[in-house]
């Protein structure tokens, strides 16, 4: 047990000391809230400004009528032209416009205005076409409010009557299926990252003790499993160590930007993590992010080993034959999707269960409610299958690795991996 | 006393018999040559001593006792022919780490790294990386590693290669030094010139068989061919009752065979009595090289694959 210590004190220090670790843990939070702020920000303030001619034959948009709704809404601009389409559209450069419509003069109020087709110079996203179709349906309403004779009053009367529902299952008072999906996408994010990650670091790991060829004078000393399970744990002492660092950094964060309380997008966000640690059991997904987290890197990395240790120098030899190792992993997030839709599903049932995606996607559940969409024995059911089968996998990874880390010479096949794995003694 | 004893030792591979029913003693302080040809099953027969591999059949016994590798490594040290160690790891604490994991206590570790260290000129290296070594020092260093927990029993596989003659030397005397204290080294190689130099005793392993087992000087002696070399100006005439035969000439030294039942002072008495003028005589020994070649050579020079 001593010699396995310092197994693991050895690759925790030299992974926690190096400055990569360092960097990567500050820069990640930071690389992670920046991408979120700039795509918002891009999103809010860069869509592109249309100036765009209408040409109207029917007589219902005015003047007046216009430029109050491009008062209200700036995005895009209306501009009243009057001349014949041909015209418009060959000046449109001049006139500095970036497309032209026409509103036919068949047009009737109580009939839907169908097909206006909106011609512009560069091609329009279905994205970009929607502000000039939600402004040209906010001035149609308008007219037709006019044209029924109501009034501002009664206008708001319509707007505030519609019936608003609130989803509740029995044991919550109210689950918050937004927030719970996005707890769970960024928990199911995490995992997949780290899982990758520190996965391909427990094989290169092995692959440098093997291509250093130090595996041979260590393994006369200790035993193989004893360096491979080391070096496992000793990874997952790193990574455990980040994960950490990050939460206290969150909570930092939390409390710095709470306590000054200033209206700026930061406490906007903050307000919004308030809402999560009240609204859902924070100190049971926390507990069980660690958990899975953990389980899962023993898991696969115990995997990750075997294959570290069967292969040379060769890195492409080493993509190649973690390649169906990885599938497993991006599998889960391509079923993420399905599972925050339907959380107490067979897909999601299922894919909790299995060891190989259960991590990820326990994860995206458990945000939803425990004991309401992930019952107590789902819970522990999961856990359990996940803890056996990491001590399986390090049981025949281990048989794997004994073999591989003292062959050279050509690469084996799964085939034959898995043959190692299975063999006596 | 016997440090190590190995009783019919076999290994089979899946298309090889790697190790097949190897039996052999080495006693303590002895410096013990392990050869054989590449692929003769040298790697796996280390492996086994070393507790890396477990052998299928036979029994080894390790200072008297039944081999627990768990607890006997710490008294073994071990350097393979493929040298490795941490390339980015600090020198000073990649030698404690190791001999930590030998068993050594932190504070043991030190006082004989720096024993070491001080006796190979190797202080200043503390603080460096093994990437930044030479060929030659990084051999020093894994020399140092395989020692530095004062082993009963070192082996060492091709310990030279890499090395110029001036560090040979050094690491050439701490083996014997070792020796002289008590420590038994198995010195696996090819280079026959080396083994004549240094071992004790020899073992040669062929086809993952014993092929010869014995003293370095008792092996020459089974192996001679009763040749000596003769120097003179003039060979007398030969008559039917001279001792010996003549084999070669080069210059003034004849070789001659001594006859079935003859003595080498009987051959001297002849050529006295002849009146020849003797210049130089002594006995011709094989050297291990050539023993080696003829047990050796008449193998193919690669180890063909085979059904078990």
């Amino acid at each position: 047990m001593n010699k396995i210590s310092l197994i693991i004190k050895r690759e925790y220090l030299t992974r926690v000391r190096k400055k990569t670790f360092i960097l990567s843990t500050v820069l990640f939070p930071l690389l992670y809230l920046g991408l979120i702020f700039f795509s918002g920000y891009l999103a809010n303030t860069s869509g592109p400004k249309l100036n765009l001619a209408l040409i109207d034959s029917s007589g219902y948009f005015t003047k007046a009528r216009i430029d109050a709704a491009n008062q209200k809404d700036s995005f895009t601009l209306f501009t009243l032209v009057s001349g014949p389409a041909e015209s418009v559209k060959n000046n449109l450069k001049k006139n500095g416009f970036d497309g032209y419509f026409i509103i036919p003069d068949s047009a009737n109020w109580e009939k839907p205005l169908k097909n206006i087709t909106v011609r512009t110079i560069r091609t329009l996203s279905p994205a970009g076409a929607a502000p000039v179709h939600a402004k040209l349906n906010s001035i149609w309403n308008e007219l037709k409010n006019d044209q029924l004779g109501i009034d501002a009053d009664k206008k708001r009367i319509l707007e505030t009557s519609s019936i608003t529902i609130q989803t509740a299952d029995l044991e919550n008072k109210n689950s918050q299926s937004g927030i719970a999906g996005i707890i769970g996408s960024i928990a199911a994010v995490l995992i997949y990252i780290i899982l990758m990650l520190y996965g391909s670091q427990v094989m290169m790991g092995v692959m440098e003790e093997k291509t250093n060829r130090i595996a041979e004078v260590i393994v006369s000393s200790v035993k193989p499993f004893q360096l491979m399970m080391g070096k496992i744990l000793g990874i997952g002492l790193v990574c455990l160590t980040q994960v950490l660092l990050w939460i206290v950094f969150i909570l930092l964060i939390y409390n710095v930007t709470a306590l000054s309380g200033s209206g700026d997008a930061m406490s906007g966000m903050v307000g919004q993590i308030q809402k999560i640690f009240t609204g859902t059991n924070m100190t049971l997904i926390v507990f069980c992010f660690v958990f899975y987290l953990l389980a899962g890197f023993f898991f696969y990395s115990s995997l990750f080993a075997a294959v570290g240790s069967a292969v040379n120098e060769d890195m492409r030899e080493a993509q190649s034959l973690s390649f169906p190792l990885m599938m497993p992993i991006i599998f889960s997030m391509l079923i993420m999707g399905g599972v925050i839709k339907d959380p107490s599903g067979p897909l999601a049932f299922w894919g909790s269960m299995i060891p190989f995606t259960s991590p990820i996607i326990m994860m995206v559940r458990l945000p939803f409610g425990a004991p309401g969409t992930v019952a107590w024995w789902e819970l522990g059911l999961s856990m359990s299958i996940l803890i056996l089968g990491f001590i399986f996998t390090s049981w025949f990874a281990g048989k794997i690795y004994r073999t591989g880390i003292l062959m050279y010479g050509k690469k084996p096949s799964w085939k034959e991996l898995i043959r190692w794995g299975f063999r006596k003694n | 006393m016997n440090i190590l004893e190995l009783q019919h030792l076999k290994k089979y591979f899946a298309s090889q018999k790697a190790v097949d029913d190897i039996s052999l003693t080495a006693v303590q302080g002895q410096i013990f040559g392990l050869l054989g040809p590449n692929g003769a099953g040298k790697t796996t027969l280390i492996r086994m001593i070393t507790g890396i591999f477990y052998p299928d059949e036979g029994q080894i016994f390790f200072d008297g006792k039944k081999f627990d590798p768990i607890n006997d490594v710490g008294a073994i040290g071990y350097m393979p022919e493929e040298r490795g160690l941490y390339k980015k790891m600090k020198i000073g604490e990649q030698t404690m780490y190791l001999a930590q994991l030998k068993g050594l206590s932190r504070k043991d570790a030190m006082a004989r790294i720096k024993e070491w260290f001080i006796r190979f000129e190797m202080e200043s290296w503390w603080n460096k990386k093994v990437e930044d070594l030479s060929k030659g020092m990084s051999q020093k260093l894994q020399f140092v590693t395989t020692v530095v927990h004062h082993p009963k029993l070192i082996i060492l596989d091709e310990p030279f290669s890499g090395l110029d003659p001036v560090n040979s030397n050094l690491i050439k005397d701490e083996i014997f030094n070792l020796a002289k204290n008590g420590t038994t080294v198995i010195f696996s190689t090819h280079r026959m010139e080396q083994v004549e130099e240094i071992c004790d005793h020899i073992v040669l392993v062929n086809k993952g068989k014993k092929i010869l087992d014995g003293s370095v000087k008792q092996v020459k002696q089974d192996f001679k061919e009763h040749l000596f070399s003769i120097g003179t100006d003039a060979m007398p005439e030969l008559t039917d009752h001279a001792p010996f035969s003549i084999t070669g000439q080069k210059d003034n030294t004849y070789i001659v065979k001594i006859k079935e039942g003859k003595k080498p002072g009987e051959i001297l008495q002849f050529l006295l009595q002849q009146g020849a003028d003797i210049q130089s005589f002594n006995e011709i020994l094989p050297s291990l090289n050539e023993i080696f070649i003829r047990q050796v050579g008449n193998t193919p020079a690669a180890r063909q694959f085979e059904t078990i």
